[in-house]
C-alpha cells in the first residue's frame, strides 16, 4: 500500500472522525459540481455560440448563479453542518474515562484521571485508550498554545494557557493512531508528535494496571548512571528517588511507542542516541545532549531505561 | 564522544589497521536481503546515532557515519570487518566490545544478517 | 434633478465651452504642475503620478522579496528532513513571508493602485492630501525595508504572522525579534490609515462634476469601501500590537493568564482585523476585475449596481466572521454556529461578482490579451479558493482542516486568485497609462501560463498534503507518511511561479518607461476617464461626466478635454488646484489649493520611521530625539498650509466662480479630521471591549474604583475642556473684539483641561493602589487612560501650535479651518476621556 494513502482525514477510525469524513466527501462533491457549473458558464461565455451566450450574458445569470444558487446550496450545507457539529462535539458526560493532556514545549504530558478528577497515572507523548468507548481528553497548556490533532480519530482542539478545553475520541479497532501538534508553538514545533494506542478492553485493563505500578527496584548498572548523572532533576521514576517534573515521567518509558515525542522508534539504541545527542536530533528541545557519558555509561543508561517496561 | 576516542586509541595501539586489506574476505552473506536490511534500519532507528546513506533522517552524530562502512578494514576500529562479525555486532555489540557505547539492538539473528548485508552495500567512501 | 448644494445644475449646459482659451493658459498649467527637474526633486515630489508609481514599485519589490522567501521554504520542504534551512531560520522566514505579503505587499499594493489611478479616474488633478500621501509612502518604504532587513541579522520575528501570545510574549520570545514585528507593523499600519484617509476624501470630494454616485466607476467604489474597512479594521491590530508591546516592555498583563490576562484576547483583536483584511485586499482587486473585464469584452459590466451592492455587503459581513479562525479554540457552540453561518454568507456576494463577470464576458466578446487572460485565470483560481472556503466554514470539516496544509492551499487560492492575478491584470491593463511603452504581449502570455500552471502545481497538491495530516508552519517533516511526493510537486510548481515573476521583472525592465513626455495611452480602448490624455496635471480640463463609461458614450470627449473646453482648464495664479465637489452628486463646491513639493514630509517620514525602529533596538534617548524631530518636521509641514489666497474665488470655466476656501463640514480638512477621530474612536472602543473581556475572565481580580466625588470633579474638568473647544470656532467667527486671541485662548484652556482631567484620573487610580503590571484590571484601566492621555498630549501639541500661530499672526477669522480642526480634535479628546472614565468607574461597579 502506498504510504500516506488513504489520507488519514479520509480514513476515519472512530465515531468522532467518521461523520466528518462524510462531510468532507459531501463538500468535495459540492465543490466539484459548483466548479463545473462555473467552468461551463465561463466556457459558454468565452467560446459558446451566440445564442447560448445571449442566455448567459444578462443580469438574470447574476441573480440565479450569484444569488439564488449559492443561497440554496449554502443553506442546505449549513443545516447539515450544524447537525454534524452538534453530533460530534457534545459535551463530556459523567462516567466517561478522562485523560488530561498538557501541551509543553515540544512534548505532551499525559495524566489519567479517576472519577474525582485526580491524577492517577502519569505518562508522556501517548494516550492509551480502550476501543469502542468514548474517552474525554482534557486539554491544557503549560506554556504556549498547542493543538492536539489525531486525524483518524477526529478534529483538533487547541490547548490554551489559562483555559481547559475538551475533546472526545474513540477508536473502533485496536491500533496505533499518529497525531501531531497543529498550532505553531515555536522552535521544533514540526517535531512534536503524538500517538494514541487503542487496546481491546482486557488488554487495556492490563496495561493500566502495569502502568499504575511503580518501577521495580533495579540492579542494573544504568540505574546508578541515571542518579549519578542527575537525570532525576528533570524526570520522575516512581519507586526511585528521581522526582523531577520538568520532563516526561520515565517510570515506564521502555514500554512507550516512541522517543522524542513521536519522532524515533523506542529501543536501547535510539535511547542512547537521544541521550547523547538530543539537540542534534530535535534542535532546540528542552533536553540537553549528554555527550560526556562514556560509551559504557551511555549503554548502561539506555539499557536501564529500556528495562522500565 | 569519549568512546570513539577510545576506539581510535585502541586502533593506534594494536596497529591492526595497517595490515588489513579491502579484499581480505568475501563480504557477502548468503540468503540475505539488503532491501529488508534498509527497512529494518529505518524501523529500528539506527540513524539516531549514525548517519547512514539511504536514510534521510535523522543524521545521528553519536556513533559516527556509516558511509563506506562496507569497505572499511575494521568494525568500530577494533574488530575485523567480516560479515559474520558485522552481523553479530549490529545485534549485540557489547558482547564483542565491552566498552562500546552501542547497546543491544532489538534484532533477530536473521534480521541482523539483513542489516549487515545492507551495510555491505555501503562500500563507497 | 434636485441640487445637493444649491449649485444650479443648469450651468452644466454651458459646457463644452466654445470661445478660444486665453493665451498661455496651458503653459501656466504645465508650469504649476511641472515634474522634477533636479535629482532631489524626485524625492520631494508629491504628485500622485510620481508617488503612485513609486508606491506600486515598492509594493512589487516586497512581493518579489517575500516570493524569494517562499522559494527558500519550498526548497526546504521539497524533501523530508532536509537541512537546507535551519529550524530557527525557517521559522523567521515563514513569519516574514506571511507578514511581508500581507502588510508590505498586499495592502500597500492595492492602496498604491488607488493612489496612482483614482485621481485620473475621478477627473481630479491629484488626491486631496498629496503630502500626506507622500509621507505615507516614504514611511512605508523606509519602515518596510528596515523591517525586512532584520532577516539578515537573524533578528526577524519568528512567531508567525499572527503573532499569538504567549509564544510572542517576553517569556518565550525574549529577543527583540518580536518587537520588530510589533513596532514595525504597527507603524506601517499608520501609513495605511493615512492612505485610506486620502482615498475616502478623494473619492467623496474630488470627483469630476456630474459624477454622481451612480456614475462612480466600480473601481472607485471598491477603493472607497476598502478605505472605510481599513478605518474600521486596522485600529484593531494597532491596539493589539500596542497591548502586546506594553506587556513585553512593561509587564502589563493583557495576555498572561497568571495575572488575569487571556491569550484569546489577542486572537479576537487580531482576527477582527485579520479577516476583514482578506476582503480589504480582495475588494480593490475585484474592483479592478470589474473594470478590466468589461474593457476587454468591450461591453458594460452586467449588473453594475448588483456588483456595488455585493461589495458593500462583503464589507459589512466581513466584520462578522473573524472567529472562524478560532473554531478549534473551544468556543461555545452558539458562537461557532453563528460564525459558521456568517462565513458562508460572506461567499454569496463573491458569487454575485463572479457571475457578473461571467455574464459580462458572455455579453461581449472577450479579447485574450494579457489582461484578459489574467482576469479569466484569476476568476477560476478565486472560485476554487472560494469553494474550499465554504468547506472550511463547515465547522466539523474545519476541525480537521484547520492549521493543516489544506488551509495553506485554500488561502493561496483565494489570495492569488482574488488579488495577485487581478493585480497582474491591472498592471498589464493600466501600465500604458504611466509608461511610454506597454508591456510585451508575447511575454505577458508566457508569464500568464507559467504563473497559472505554477500556481496550480504548487497549491493543488497541498489540499491533499493537508488531508494526509501535515500541519502548517513546520520547518520539516518525517519521511514515511506519504507527504514526500506532494511536497516535491508543490516545490516544482513554486519554482514555475517564481520563473513567471522573474520573466515579468524582465518585461518591466525592458518596457516600463515612466515619467516620459508622452504615454502609450489607451491601447485597450478603455472607457474610463483615466484614459484621457494627461500630463502631470492629470487632465487639461475636468469633464462633466454623464455616463459610467464616458469615453465610450461621450463622443469627442478626449479632444474637448485636451482643448480645455471643460472645468478648471488652467492654473489660476500659477497654483496647483483641484476641484472639490459634493459627496453625492459631485456638484462643484470650491477650488482646493494643493501643496507643492517639500522636503518636510520626507524628513517627517524618516524621523517617524526612525522613532519606531530605534525604539525597537531600545536606544530610548535616540528614539526620543527622532520623535521630537518628527513632530517638528510635521508641524513645519503644516505651518504654511493655511496661508491666505490672493483672490477669493476662481473661475472654473464658463464664468462659473467658486470660492477658493471653505471651512466647516464641507471642507476636505474637516472630513479628514473626522476620519482620524473615527480611527481613534475604534481603538478606544476595542480597548473598552478588551477591558470588559478581561473582566469577564477574572472578575475576582477587580478592585473597587476611587471614590465617586473625584469622578464628578474629573468629568467636570473634561466637560469644561469640551465646551471650550466647541466654543472656539464659534467665537472666532462671531466675537466682536479680538476673536483670534479669544479663540486661541479657549483652545489652549481646552488642551490644558483635557490633560488635567486625564492626569487627575490617572493619579486617582494610582493612589487607590491599582498598578498596571499586577492585574489585568490595572493593565486595561491604565491602557484606556493611557490612550486618552496620548490624545491629551497631541492636544497639547496642537495647543502649542495654535499659540505659535497666534504669536506669528497666523490665526485669522477669515480662515478658521485650523481653529475648527483643533477644536474638533479637542472636543473629541475630551469626550473620549469622559467615556473612558465612565466605563472604568461605573463598570462593573463599585460593589465588585
Amino acid at each position: 500500500m502506498l504510504s500516506g494513502w488513504p489520507p488519514p482525514v479520509l480514513d476515519p477510525a472512530g465515531p468522532f472522525a467518521g461523520p466528518v469524513t462524510v462531510v468532507a466527501w459531501v463538500l468535495f462533491v459540492m465543490g466539484a459540481v459548483v466548479l463545473a457549473v462555473v467552468l461551463v458558464a465561463l466556457g459558454v461565455a468565452l467560446f459558446g455560440p451566440r445564442k447560448w451566450k445571449r442566455r448567459v450574458g444578462g443580469e438574470r445569470l447574476v441573480w440565479m448563479g450569484g444569488l439564488a444558487f449559492p443561497v440554496v446550496v449554502l443553506t442546505a450545507l449549513l443545516i447539515y453542518g450544524l447537525s454534524v457539529t452538534a453530533r460530534v462535539s457534545d459535551a463530556p458526560r459523567d462516567g466517561e474515562m478522562r485523560v488530561r493532556v498538557t501541551g509543553e514545549m515540544w512534548w505532551w504530558r499525559v495524566a489519567y484521571l479517576d472519577d474525582q478528577g485526580r491524577e492517577t497515572v502519569q505518562d508522556a507523548n501517548e494516550v492509551h485508550i480502550p476501543v469502542g468507548r468514548p474517552v474525554v481528553i482534557e486539554l491544557e497548556s503549560a506554556d504556549v498554545i498547542h493543538s492536539l490533532w489525531v486525524p483518524r480519530l477526529g478534529g483538533k482542539t487547541d490547548m490554551i494557557p489559562g483555559r481547559r478545553n475538551f475533546m472526545r475520541i474513540q477508536a473502533d479497532a485496536p491500533g496505533v493512531y499518529a497525531g501531531q501538534c497543529a498550532e505553531y508553538c515555536g522552535g521544533p514545533h514540526a517535531l512534536m508528535g503524538f500517538v494514541v494506542v487503542a487496546h481491546a478492553e482486557a488488554d487495556f485493563a492490563a496495561w493500566q494496571a502495569k502502568q499504575a505500578a511503580p518501577a521495580a527496584p533495579s540492579a542494573l548498572p544504568g540505574a546508578g548512571v541515571f542518579s549519578a548523572s542527575g537525570c532525576g532533576a528533570c524526570h520522575t521514576i516512581r519507586g526511585t528517588e528521581a522526582n523531577g517534573l520538568a520532563g516526561p515521567d520515565l517510570t515506564h518509558v521502555g514500554s512507550r511507542q516512541t522517543l522524542g515525542a513521536g519522532i524515533l522508534p523506542n529501543n536501547q539504541g535510539t535511547m542512547a542516541g537521544w541521550i547523547a545527542d538530543s539537540q542534534g536530533i530535535k534542535p532546540g528541545n528542552r533536553m540537553p545532549s549528554y555527550p560526556v557519558l562514556t560509551g559504557r555509561e551511555l549503554r548502561d543508561l539506555a539499557g536501564y531505561l529500556d528495562s522500565l517496561k | 564522544m569519549r568512546f570513539i576516542g577510545a576506539a581510535f586509541t585502541a586502533l593506534g595501539l594494536l596497529g591492526l589497521g595497517a595490515c588489513a586489506d579491502k579484499a581480505d574476505a568475501p563480504r557477502a552473506l548468503a540468503g540475505t536481503d539488503p532491501a529488508e536490511g534498509l527497512r529494518l534500519i529505518q524501523s529500528r532507528g539506527c540513524a539516531a546515532c549514525h548517519k547512514i546513506p539511504g536514510v534521510a533522517w535523522p543524521e545521528g552524530r553519536t556513533g559516527g557515519s556509516l558511509a563506506g562502512v562496507g569497505a572499511r578494514p575494521m568494525i568500530a576500529g577494533r574488530l575485523p570487518n567480516q560479515p559474520e562479525v558485522m552481523a553479530a555486532f549490529v545485534r549485540d555489540a557489547p558482547s564483542l566490545l565491552a566498552d562500546t557505547g552501542m547497546p543491544l539492538m532489538p534484532l533477530t539473528e536473521a534480521e541482523a544478517r539483513d542489516v549487515a548485508a545492507y551495510l555491505y552495500t555501503l562500500d563507497d567512501d | 434633478m434636485t441640487s445637493e448644494t444649491g449649485f444650479d445644475v443648469r450651468k452644466y449646459d454651458r459646457f463644452p465651452t466654445q470661445e478660444p482659451r486665453p493665451d498661455g493658459e496651458l503653459e501656466q498649467l504645465e508650469a504649476a504642475w511641472c515634474g522634477p527637474r533636479r535629482p532631489g526633486e524626485w524625492i520631494t515630489a508629491i504628485n500622485n503620478n510620481i508617488i503612485g508609481v513609486y508606491y506600486v514599485g515598492a509594493a512589487m519589490l516586497f512581493f518579489v522579496l517575500a516570493g524569494v522567501l517562499a522559494l527558500l521554504m519550498r526548497t526546504q520542504l521539497a524533501l523530508p528532513m532536509t537541512g537546507f534551512l535551519p529550524q530557527e531560520t525557517y521559522n523567521q522566514i515563514f513569519t516574514m513571508h506571511g507578514t511581508v505579503m500581507m502588510f508590505l505587499f498586499a495592502v500597500p499594493a492595492v492602496e498604491a493602485l488607488g493612489v496612482l489611478l483614482l485621481p485620473q479616474m475621478l477627473g481630479a488633478r491629484d488626491l486631496p492630501f498629496p503630502r500626506l500621501g507622500a509621507y505615507a509612502f516614504w514611511a512605508y518604504l523606509i519602515g518596510g525595508l528596515a523591517f525586512f532587513c532584520s532577516l539578515f541579522f537573524g533578528l526577524a520575528p519568528d512567531g508567525g504572522w499572527f503573532m499569538y501570545p504567549p509564544l510572542t510574549g517576553m517569556t518565550y520570545s525574549p529577543g527583540i525579534n518580536a518587537d520588530f514585528w510589533l513596532l514595525g507593523i504597527g507603524f506601517i499600519e499608520i501609513s495605511a490609515i493615512a492612505g485610506a484617509i486620502e482615498i475616502i476624501v478623494g473619492v467623496l470630494k474630488t470627483r469630476a462634476p456630474g459624477m454622481t454616485l451612480d456614475k462612480l466607476p466600480v473601481f472607485a467604489w471598491a477603493m472607497l469601501i476598502f478605505a472605510c474597512m481599513i478605518i474600521i479594521a486596522f485600529p484593531s491590530v494597532i491596539l493589539a500590537t500596542l497591548l502586546l508591546e506594553l506587556e513585553r516592555a512593561l509587564g502589563w498583563p493583557f495576555f498572561d493568564p497568571l495575572k488575569g490576562g487571556d491569550p484569546m484576547l489577542w486572537q479576537h483583536l487580531f482576527w477582527f482585523f485579520g479577516h476583514p483584511e482578506v476582503y480589504i485586499i480582495f475588494l480593490p482587486a475585484a474592483g479592478a476585475m470589474s473594470t478590466i473585464i468589461p474593457a476587454m469584452a468591450r461591453t458594460k459590466l452586467v449588473g453594475h449596481s448588483l456588483v456595488v451592492m455585493a461589495m458593500l455587503a462583503t464589507g459589512f459581513i466581513s466584520f462578522g466572521v473573524w472567529a472562524h479562525h478560532m473554531f478549534t479554540t473551544g468556543m461555545p457552540q452558539i458562537s461557532i454556529n453563528y460564525f459558521s453561518a456568517a462565513s458562508m454568507a460572506v461567499s454569496v456576494p463573491a458569487g454575485v461578482q463572479v457571475f457578473a463577470w461571467i455574464a459580462t464576458i458572455a455579453a461581449g466578446k472577450m479579447r485574450f490579451s494579457t489582461p484578459g487572460l489574467f482576469a479569466v485565470g484569476g476568476l477560476i483560481i478565486f472560485v476554487m479558493g472560494g469553494l474550499t472556503g465554504v468547506m472550511v466554514a463547515m465547522v466539523p470539516f474545519d476541525w480537521q482542516a484547520h492549521d493543516s496544509y489544506f488551509i495553506v492551499a485554500h488561502l493561496h487560492y483565494v489570495l492569488i486568485g482574488g488579488m495577485v492575478f487581478p493585480l497582474f491584470a491591472a498592471i498589464y491593463y493600466w501600465l500604458p497609462m504611466s509608461s511610454m511603452r506597454p508591456l510585451s504581449e508575447r511575454m505577458g502570455k508566457w508569464i500568464f501560463w507559467l504563473m497559472f500552471a505554477g500556481h496550480n502545481i504548487a497549491f493543488l497538491p497541498m489540499h491533499l498534503t493537508g488531508l494526509m495530516g501535515m500541519p502548517r508552519r513546520v520547518y520539516t517533516y518525517l519521511p514515511g507518511r506519504g507527504w514526500d511526493l506532494p511536497n516535491f510537486i508543490s516545490t516544482i510548481g513554486a519554482f514555475l511561479f517564481g520563473l513567471a515573476v522573474l520573466l515579468w521583472v524582465v518585461d518591466m525592465v525592458r518596457n516600463f518607461r515612466p515619467f516620459g513626455p508622452r504615454e502609450a495611452g489607451n491601447i485597450h480602448d478603455g472607457p474610463g476617464l483615466e484614459w484621457l490624455p494627461s500630463g502631470y496635471y492629470s487632465v487639461r480640463s475636468v469633464p462633466l461626466v454623464k455616463s459610467l463609461y464616458p469615453l465610450w458614450e461621450q463622443k469627442g470627449l478626449a479632444k474637448q478635454v485636451e482643448d480645455g473646453r471643460w472645468f478648471l482648464p488652467g492654473a489660476a495664479g500659477g497654483e496647483r488646484q483641484t476641484l472639490v465637489t459634493s459627496p453625492l452628486n459631485a456638484e462643484p463646491q470650491y477650488v482646493l489649493r494643493l501643496p507643492r513639493p517639500s522636503p518636510w514630509h520626507v524628513f517627517g517620514a524618516v524621523f517617524t520611521a526612525g522613532f519606531f525602529l530605534i525604539l525597537t533596538i531600545q536606544a530610548y534617548a535616540a528614539a526620543v530625539i527622532s520623535g521630537v524631530l518628527a513632530v517638528y518636521c510635521i508641524m513645519r509641514w503644516c505651518w504654511f498650509l493655511d496661508t491666505p489666497h490672493s483672490r477669493q474665488t476662481t473661475d472654473i470655466g464658463a464664468g462659473i466662480r467658486v470660492p477658493n476656501y471653505v471651512s466647516g463640514p464641507s471642507s476636505h480638512g474637516w472630513w479628514a479630521m473626522v476620519i482620524v477621530l473615527i480611527v481613534g474612536g475604534m481603538v478606544c472602543l476595542l480597548a473598552g471591549f478588551s477591558y470588559v473581556f478581561l473582566w469577564s475572565r477574572r472578575p475576582d481580580l477587580w478592585q473597587a474604583p476611587p471614590e465617586m466625588t473625584s469622578m464628578l470633579l474629573h468629568l467636570g474638568v473634561l466637560a469644561l475642556a469640551g465646551l471650550a473647544a466647541m466654543a472656539a470656532p464659534r467665537i472666532l467667527r462671531r466675537a466682536a473684539t479680538r476673536p483670534e486671541t479669544v479663540a486661541t485662548g479657549l483652545l489652549v484652556i481646552s488642551a490644558a483641561a483635557v490633560a488635567a482631567g486625564v492626569g487627575l484620573e490617572l493619579k486617582a487610580w494610582w493612589s487607590v493602589g491599582l498598578k498596571p503590571d499586577v492585574t489585568s484590571q490595572g493593565a486595561s484601566v491604565f491602557a484606556l487612560l493611557g490612550w486618552s492621555a496620548a490624545f491629551a498630549a497631541i492636544g497639547a501639541l496642537m495647543g502649542l501650535y495654535i499659540l505659535l500661530r497666534r504669536a506669528f499672526g497666523r490665526v485669522s477669522a477669515e480662515r478658521p479651518s485650523t481653529v475648527d480642526l483643533i477644536g474638533l480634535f479637542l472636543t473629541y479628546a475630551a469626550g473620549q476621556a469622559a467615556a473612558v472614565l465612565l466605563l472604568v468607574r461605573v463598570f462593573p461597579g463599585a460593589g465588585s
